[in-house]
């Protein structure tokens, strides 16, 4: 009995001692000249190989530069962060996954003022200007996504329906998944996924005047009714089925379920990746420009107008200073023509795509069709996340409002009505 | 009626003819009902290891295939070589194991004082404990993170256990069950000289098992399962718990839902037949060690 | 007239005797305990009432977070559907887990393997869980639904995809997830009723729900307590359930209190605010949970 309080004791002793015990600072190594090392952050390694490829990339112009990478949750990469950076064990690098946290990091004087290497890269790269608040620059964007039209040559070709050639509306899309779905029986005409994104951001991207921070959300109306329209049809998968069933976008282009699917240009790597592998099947496909509200932004000659976040690189303010003018030659490095070179080799769209197109289409499998070559270069890509304090939490009460009227909860317009009435009473004027 | 019979603890029962006969068609609507019972509860646990069993791209369709064809049993090869669920296994096997030690000592030892010795600030402080039990952990997630970061408790399994530990649910819990036991049986070993110590560990232990039995289950279950812990805890690689481990399996590979699918089996595996080797001590308790009520 | 103040000392010493044990045994777990938790905890105290945004600043506000919860309709929303989920996870887990315990208390054949599965929709994965359960109730293509449509139901509901059907989907969900778990705890319970009062009842002739009332059911009172205030604190606080089944959705319809803190805190960054709304569930929790104390004493005294 008396050595089982002993070795209670004893236990609780053990603790508290590896509690105080290891308190050992750990400094701030590296002042200026000789070997450094820097960290940087990113998430899902195995499938997401930029950071490695930017890490060598620096790392053979730089060779007595380590970057080191340290691997966060790709679905919590931001809970982690924020944990990180509150504790003051972040990394001296740290990647903006979204724009819509941005605000969190800036405001929370997380980040270093990196306008100097804003300047020197000047305007050539794309979405840079996201990321300024106080008249300053806070991250450099190293890769802009845009939203384009993805569409299974082989599907169009067997039901006879003419394919995507650059001049389509949001209605010719929709005549056409019809016409495909009535023509194929079996897969639908279109997929589309369960994010809000691929309702709102085009909405918000495409009609003139449309703002998030104004509070009025009356701009979506049409692509609500368009959308409710396609899955009432039976043109594409009802929400409600893809959300019970978990369906994945992959899956659902890949494995020849939909002739057509909007989605980022990301999707590009990993369609070649699942072609190459076999998760996808094998079939002729290409991509286009978004379908456009009008026909005044449609047409080769004309940009056509879609959505995109940049992704960007921010420096922690924890750095050591010896190392901060490291850090900032790593983003130059990063959203420069060279690491742009590098990233387009392994299928990613950097934030400057004109100057890595030749690069972009010598991958293999990566479709030669003029069309996929203007979709990819011409584009104007408006942000899905304008950085505000108020763009998380409207985005939240958007986020509702598109599980509602999909899900045949709410009707359109009662449903807009309701976000406006949240969107005054809880985030604009509180 | 079978639903509130009262437990037989006595199995020798009056053995009468018709009352005998009545009694068989009672129990065979029980095992009726059990079965149903049970083939409903297990179906999502079925459709785990069918999909397992599936090519990749047949796990979610429209409808729901419920064999698998054809059944490839590759997967259960390939996750080994895929993930490093062997380091998985063990570090939770670590952590579950550790935590539920540490919680059930000191959990027990602490619902002692709180059932057993009278004492000012007594039930203050319990309902202290239960108050935190109320509140939610993603609220003082942050600022419990940089108390932690602070100790250098952060990414080492230390956290996890600092953690999990000292909860208040094992005080709680082992409370609540001392309660039960008459304070005449303490009084008596009092008298004879016994130490609350020796009461504890005498009296009080041996007739808590199922309690403890259960304690022990529950917290193996809540460690074993636990992702949030871990998520935030535990960075490194070599660290990582088998449902963190799992979770990321799935962003990396978020089309193979085959092989998360046969992930999650081998993950429940472990824990299904713990409880099914130590289930009998949740039901052999007073009623063996024979106290007289 | 001597003894009197000796009397009184004596019990002063028996006291300070019994405080010193009963700090003894609570001490290993309390030191853990009062560090690692009531620490972090108490501090959520104070950030309430500030506009703390995790990285240092927090700025005193007093009671502005409270008004703005009050007037805060998503916070309504969210607390209305917390107590929807509440009033009814808690009865019907008590009674499933109870039935449960009582079925398996036996000397059936087989019964070790009941237990287990009784046990599993807890241990297994909730990812998983929520999967198959998601499926189950796919409005268009769900056994469910084609089993109600089978018997003559015309418009089946679209459970976790109707904003009226996705609570009473995930309560059902909730239930049979956790009612192992309790079933366990009033296994545990079933073993501290002495065999003779169950023998004694049947000599004075007590048909087996008499048994029930007379002796199950007092005896169970520790264990029903604290099955009780577990649950209650687990429904007030269910997250993962909702957050993989239906995120909350569709619209607001499966918000609860402890995803709105989530949401408010790591995804809008006002921790401040989440932190007030947390006090305001512990408030609410504690509350509820020391009326349970005092019936629960009140009970136990008569």
């Amino acid at each position: 009995m008396k050595r089982s309080i002993a070795a209670v004791l004893g236990a609780t002793a053990a603790i508290s001692l590896v509690l105080a015990g290891c308190s050992s600072g750990d400094d701030d190594e590296g002042s200026a000249g000789g070997p450094q090392t820097l960290t940087l952050a990113g998430w899902s390694f195995a499938t997401t190989p930029e950071f490695k490829t930017l890490a060598d990339g620096f790392h053979a112009t730089h060779p007595d530069v380590t970057v080191e990478l340290k691997e966060y949750d790709a679905a919590n990469y931001d809970t982690q962060m924020v944990a990180d950076l509150a504790a003051g064990k972040a990394p001296d690098i740290y990647a903006q996954k979204t724009l819509k946290n941005f605000y969190t990091y800036q405001n929370g004087k997380q980040l270093v003022d990196v306008s100097d290497v804003a300047a020197a890269l000047g305007d050539k790269v794309g979405g840079i200007a996201n990321y300024q608040a106080d008249g300053k620059t806070w991250a450099i964007p190293y890769r802009q996504d845009s939203w384009v039209l993805y569409y299974n040559k082989a599907l169009f070709a067997k039901a006879g329906v003419k394919p995507p050639d650059g001049t389509w509306t949001w209605d010719d899309y929709a005549t056409a998944s019809k016409a495909l779905t009535a023509k194929l029986g079996g897969p639908k005409g279109d997929y589309e996924h369960i994010w809000q994104s691929t309702v709102q951001g085009f909405a918000l991207a495409q009609t003139s005047g449309a703002s998030i921070e104004s509070g009025n959300f009356a701009y979506l109306k049409p692509y609500y009714d368009r959308a409710l329209d396609l899955q009432n049809s039976g043109a594409q998968v009802k929400f409600g089925d893809a959300t019970t069933n978990n369906l994945t976008y992959q899956a659902q282009f890949g494995k020849q379920q939909a002739a057509m699917m909007v989605m980022g240009s990301w999707y590009v790597a990993t369609l070649l990746k699942q072609q190459a592998s076999g998760d996808a099947d094998k079939f002729d496909w290409g991509f286009a420009p978004a379908p456009q509200l009008d026909k005044s932004t449609t047409g080769t000659s004309a940009t056509p107008i879609t959505f995109g976040d940049p992704t960007g690189l921010g420096i922690n303010p924890k750095i050591g200073k010896g190392k901060e003018a490291t850090a900032k030659a790593f983003l130059q490095y990063a959203a420069g023509p060279d690491g742009a070179k590098a990233l387009a080799g392994i299928g990613i769209t950097p934030a400057d795509t004109d100057a890595v197109k030749d690069t972009f289409f010598q991958l293999q499998g990566v479709p030669q069709d003029d069309l996929s070559k203007f979709a990819f270069t011409a584009h104007d890509t408006k942000p899905e996340n304008p950085v505000s304090k108020y763009t998380a939490a409207l985005q939240n009460i958007l986020s509702d409002l598109h599980t509602a009227v999909m899900s045949g909860s709410k009707d359109v317009n009662t449903a807009i009505t309701e976000a406006q009435n949240r969107a005054k009473n809880e985030v604009l004027n509180k | 009626m079978t639903l509130l019979e009262a437990p037989p603890l006595d199995s020798r029962v009056s053995l009468d003819p018709p009352r005998a006969r009545r009694k068989s068609r009672y129990r065979f609507l029980g095992y009726a009902a059990l079965i149903v019972a049970a083939a409903a509860i297990l179906l999502p646990f079925y459709w785990m290891v069918m999909s397992s069993l599936k090519a990749n791209n047949d796990v979610y369709t429209i409808p729901v295939q419920w064999l698998p064809d054809p059944v490839v049993w590759r997967n259960y090869l390939d996750i080994w070589q895929k993930s490093d669920l062997t380091t998985w296994l063990r570090n939770t096997l670590i952590l579950s194991v550790a935590v539920t030690f540490l919680q059930v000592l000191t959990g027990s030892f602490a619902a002692y004082g709180f059932a057993k010795v009278r004492f000012p600030g007594r039930n203050v402080l319990f309902l202290a404990y239960i108050g935190t039990l109320a509140v939610p952990w993603q609220s003082y997630m942050i600022p419990q993170f940089i108390l932690f970061s602070k100790l250098h408790l952060s990414d080492t399994l230390w956290s996890i256990i600092a953690l999990q530990a000292f909860g208040a649910f094992g005080v709680f819990l082992m409370k609540q069950y001392y309660e039960t036991i008459p304070d005449e049986l303490l009084d008596a070993a009092r008298i004879d000289g016994m130490s609350e110590y020796g009461i504890y560990r005498r009296i009080m232990l041996p007739l808590s098992v199922p309690a403890l039995a259960s304690l022990s289950l529950l917290t193996l279950v809540t460690t074993w399962n636990d992702y949030m812990g871990p998520l935030i805890y535990l960075r490194s690689r070599d660290l990582w718990t088998i449902q963190i481990g799992l979770k990321t399996f799935v962003n990396t590979y978020n089309a193979e839902y085959a092989l998360i699918m046969t992930g999650s089996v081998l993950s429940v595996l472990p824990i299904a037949v713990i409880f099914l080797l130590g289930q009998r001590y949740f039901v052999e308790g007073i009623a063996s060690t024979g106290l007289k009520g | 007239m001597t003894s009197l103040p000796l009397a009184r000392r004596r019990r002063g010493r028996q006291v300070l005797r019994n405080t010193a044990v009963g700090w003894s045994f609570l001490l290993p777990n309390f030191v853990g305990f009062a560090v690692l938790t009531l620490v972090p905890v108490g501090l959520l105290f104070y950030y309430a009432f500030t506009t703390w945004n995790v990285f240092g600043g927090a700025e005193w506000t007093g009671l502005a977070n409270v008004r703005q919860m009050l007037h805060d309709a998503s916070f309504r929303t969210a607390l209305v559907n917390t107590l929807y989920y509440t009033v009814f996870h808690i009865p019907l887990t008590l009674v499933a887990a109870l039935a449960l315990a009582l079925l398996l208390n036996r000397r059936l054949r087989g019964v070790a393997f009941f237990r287990t599965v009784a046990f599993f929709p807890y241990i297994t994965s909730i990812v998983a869980l929520a999967q198959v359960w998601n499926m189950l109730f796919s409005p268009g293509y769900g056994p469910i639904n084609a089993f109600l449509r089978g018997v003559g139901v015309a418009n089946p509901p679209g459970w976790t995809t109707s904003a009226d059907w996705s609570m009473p989907a995930v309560i059902v969900v909730g239930t049979w997830r956790e009612m192992g778990y309790y079933m366990l705890l009033f296994l545990a319970g079933l073993q501290t009723i002495p065999a003779q009062l169950y023998e004694a009842a049947k000599v004075d002739g007590a048909n087996a729900w008499q048994r029930f009332r007379a002796v199950t059911l007092p005896g169970l009172r520790p264990t029903t307590f604290f099955v009780v205030v577990m649950l209650t604190i687990g429904s007030f606080r269910v997250f993962d359930l909702i957050l993989v089944m239906t995120n909350g959705g569709p619209g607001q319809s499966t918000l609860v209190l402890s995803q709105y803190i989530y949401q408010k805190g790591f995804v809008e960054n006002q921790f401040g605010y989440a932190s007030a709304i947390s006090i305001a569930l512990f408030l609410i929790c504690f509350v509820i949970t020391i009326v349970q104390f005092v019936i629960n004493r009140r009970g136990s005294d008569s």
